[in-house]
């Protein structure tokens, strides 16, 4: 959880260097999905991520696993980012290795942060259309893909044209082992292209901390506080005292709001 | 100079470890108890290189590095040293001696099987009057026609029980001193090659320890490894790759057992505070830190001496003698942090502290080491 590791107060940002990094789970989920779908229909893989050089480390990771290549993108100006930024970012990037893609998955959120918003931002950016929260894929005649989520505990079946982009739960698809050779030829023979903003075309300001309109003004973890609590005074001072404080909890549980029916 | 593991090293620890966490760490306990050799683990093994780790990739093996290769048996071995124990000595005395020391042909015929784990390996050197006193070995190999046959028993072979092939030390010339021994490569099936029953030892009760016999045991002289009387040189350039094995093992027991102690330090309470916050908890958790990061720094340095192709047997004795004796003592300490729950069989920190002991006894004992290392300390010329 985000609130657990430590974050810089300055620029709202998480001090990622203090954790060890780490493929995100949802998005080794979204790469399993990508090797079973290759599996079946034949592809091209492409593994895409923005961080600092280290992150190097997980495109390594998803070529071991089975990637065709890693493109990392990898600038002191493109960091701190918000997530629509990094949106941006990673659509211009898409647009300009992958121009012709059929499908983008993505993990349906990061462990630190968990905001999910990276994903549909992306699709926006695109301009294609998004499904959020899949659980399941396949691709069907005529480059249509059909989904499978829960919603409202309903299970929904989606589909969606091609190019499209989809985030991926980590209900299904779980990701495979990775074999010792597959771990070394990702280093010896695994291809990783490295790109900054100049290499994307990206104007310095519109990326990065600097172009980033959202702000993080505080990281905390909700605790959840029980007290036993006595009221004192005779029965009707104890009634009047019980609405008094927790009025709007019992107007909750109740599911009416206690003062407008008062008021009424 | 740099200190900092490579990412490549990164990866293959977390793709090891996830793996071990995942399959091992649930039965980890229960194989101990019932010294059960956990087939089922090593069919999901099988396909993700374990057993051909440093074997060609022309022959099915993932050729890694021989620090990928003691990362590899440390994450193992921090989760069950018992399968940490049957992958090392398979890679490292039961395949590698092929690799190093076989003819093109006897590579075709073993590696690929080896490689794939489809064939266990192991290697026999002890008899019941010969260990570290490795002239002292008592079974023979007569020359008959295109032929060898072997007599005699071994004892305690790692993964005897399961092995499919062994590779095993015979006198051959007796009348030589020098050149008496040679090394052997017996499959599975062979007559006259049969397993003993499987011993019941204090740790690493996983792996199937046991003695082989051979009576009359026939086998081609194509089986012979090197040369006839190439015994010793083949032998000890054997040990000296598993001593690297045997020093990652151990490295991954205390690492294990440190990890189970920091844990319990952190979430036991006695006097209203965690034991971690006393000062005598931390001396020994310091320690235990301390002691683990030097063993692995120098067991670090034989593997890259190893692969630099420099000399590398008296680091590698260093390593397996320094790392076998952190073993024991952090993993006594471990059970003294646990106190009562360190002493229960309900808790893994036990099975650490049973398996750490052989560490200092297998693979030349911790005398045998400070002998190799003195020899090449006296060797050196001042």
């Amino acid at each position: 959880m985000v609130s657990e590791l430590p974050w810089d107060a300055r620029t709202g940002t998480l001090k990622r260097e203090m954790a060890g990094g780490m493929m995100n789970p949802a998005c080794k989920h979204a790469m399993e999905a990508a090797l079973q779908l290759k599996h079946i229909h034949g592809a091209h893989i492409t593994a895409l991520t923005m961080g600092p050089p280290m992150a190097e480390e997980v495109l390594r990771e998803a070529v071991a696993m089975g990637a065709d290549r890693g493109i990392l993108l990898t600038d002191k100006r493109l960091a701190g980012a918000d997530t629509l930024i990094t949106s941006y970012t990673l659509a211009r990037a898409i647009e300009a290795v992958c121009p012709h893609f059929d499908l983008v998955l993505c993990g349906c959120s990061a462990a630190d942060s968990e905001t999910a918003q990276v994903g549909p931002q992306l699709a926006e950016e695109l301009g294609v259309p998004g499904v959020a929260y899949v659980e399941q894929l396949s691709i069907q005649q005529g480059a249509v893909v059909r989904m499978q989520r829960v919603a409202d505990d309903f299970l929904e079946t989606l589909e969606m044209k091609l190019p499209g982009l989809v985030t991926l739960t980590t209900s299904k698809y779980a990701p495979r082992y990775v074999p010792l050779s597959g771990v070394q030829d990702a280093f010896e023979s695994g291809e990783i292209l490295t790109l900054d903003a100049d290499g994307l075309g990206l104007d310095p300001n519109v990326v990065g901390l600097k172009g980033s309109p959202t702000q993080i003004l505080d990281v905390f973890s909700p605790t959840t506080g029980k007290k036993n609590i006595v009221l004192k005074g005779a029965p009707k001072k104890i009634v009047e005292q019980l609405l008094e404080k927790f009025d709007d909890r019992i107007g909750g549980a109740a599911g009416k709001d206690l003062k407008v029916d008062e008021q009424g | 100079m740099n200190f900092n593991p490579c990412m490549k090293h990164k990866l293959v620890r977390k793709t090891v470890r996830r793996f071990a966490e995942a399959e091992l760490g649930p039965i980890a306990h229960d194989i101990d108890r019932d010294a059960r050799f956990p087939w089922e683990v090593i069919e999901k093994m099988r396909p993700l290189n374990f057993f051909g780790l440093q074997v060609p990739k022309e022959y099915g093996g993932a050729d890694v590095d021989s620090i990928s290769y003691a990362i590899t048996i440390e994450e193992l071995s921090r989760v069950c040293a018992g399968i940490g124990l049957c992958v090392t000595v398979h890679n490292s005395v039961g395949a590698y001696p092929i690799v190093k020391f076989g003819t093109g042909e006897q590579k075709e015929r073993f590696l690929p099987s080896l490689a794939c784990g489809e064939r266990i390996g192991a290697f026999c050197l002890t008899e019941a009057n010969a260990g570290s006193d490795a002239g002292g070995v008592e079974t023979s190999a007569v020359r008959d026609g295109v032929d060898y046959v072997i007599n005699g028993t071994k004892i305690f072979v790692t993964n005897g029980g399961v092995c499919g092939s062994a590779i095993i030390f015979a006198i051959t010339d007796p009348e030589n001193t020098r050149n008496a021994a040679s090394v052997f490569i017996v499959e599975k099936g062979t007559p006259g090659f049969t397993v003993g029953e499987i011993e019941d030892l204090c740790g690493m009760r996983a792996n199937p320890v046991s003695s082989l016999f051979f009576e009359d045991c026939r086998v081609p002289a194509s089986n012979l490894l090197g040369r006839a009387g190439d015994g010793l040189r083949v032998g000890l350039a054997a040990l000296d790759t598993g001593r690297i094995g045997i020093a990652a093992q151990a490295l991954g027991i205390a690492q294990g057992a440190y990890d189970a102690a920091l844990k319990y330090a952190k979430e036991r309470h006695q006097f209203r505070k965690p034991i971690a916050s006393f000062q005598t908890i931390q001396n020994y958790l310091a320690d235990m830190a301390t002691e683990i990061d030097a063993a692995r720094l120098l067991l670090y340095r034989a593997c890259a001496f190893k692969d630099a192709g420099q000399p590398f047997g008296s680091e590698a004795a260093m390593a397996k003698l320094y790392c076998s004796s952190v073993a024991n003592r952090v993993t006594s300490l471990a059970v003294q942090v646990l106190g009562g729950y360190g002493y229960s069989r309900e808790y893994d920190v036990e099975r650490y502290f049973r398996d750490a002991k052989v560490t200092e006894i297998y693979e030349g004992t911790s005398e045998v080491q400070r002998m190799v290392i003195a020899r090449n300390l006296l060797a050196q010329l001042t």
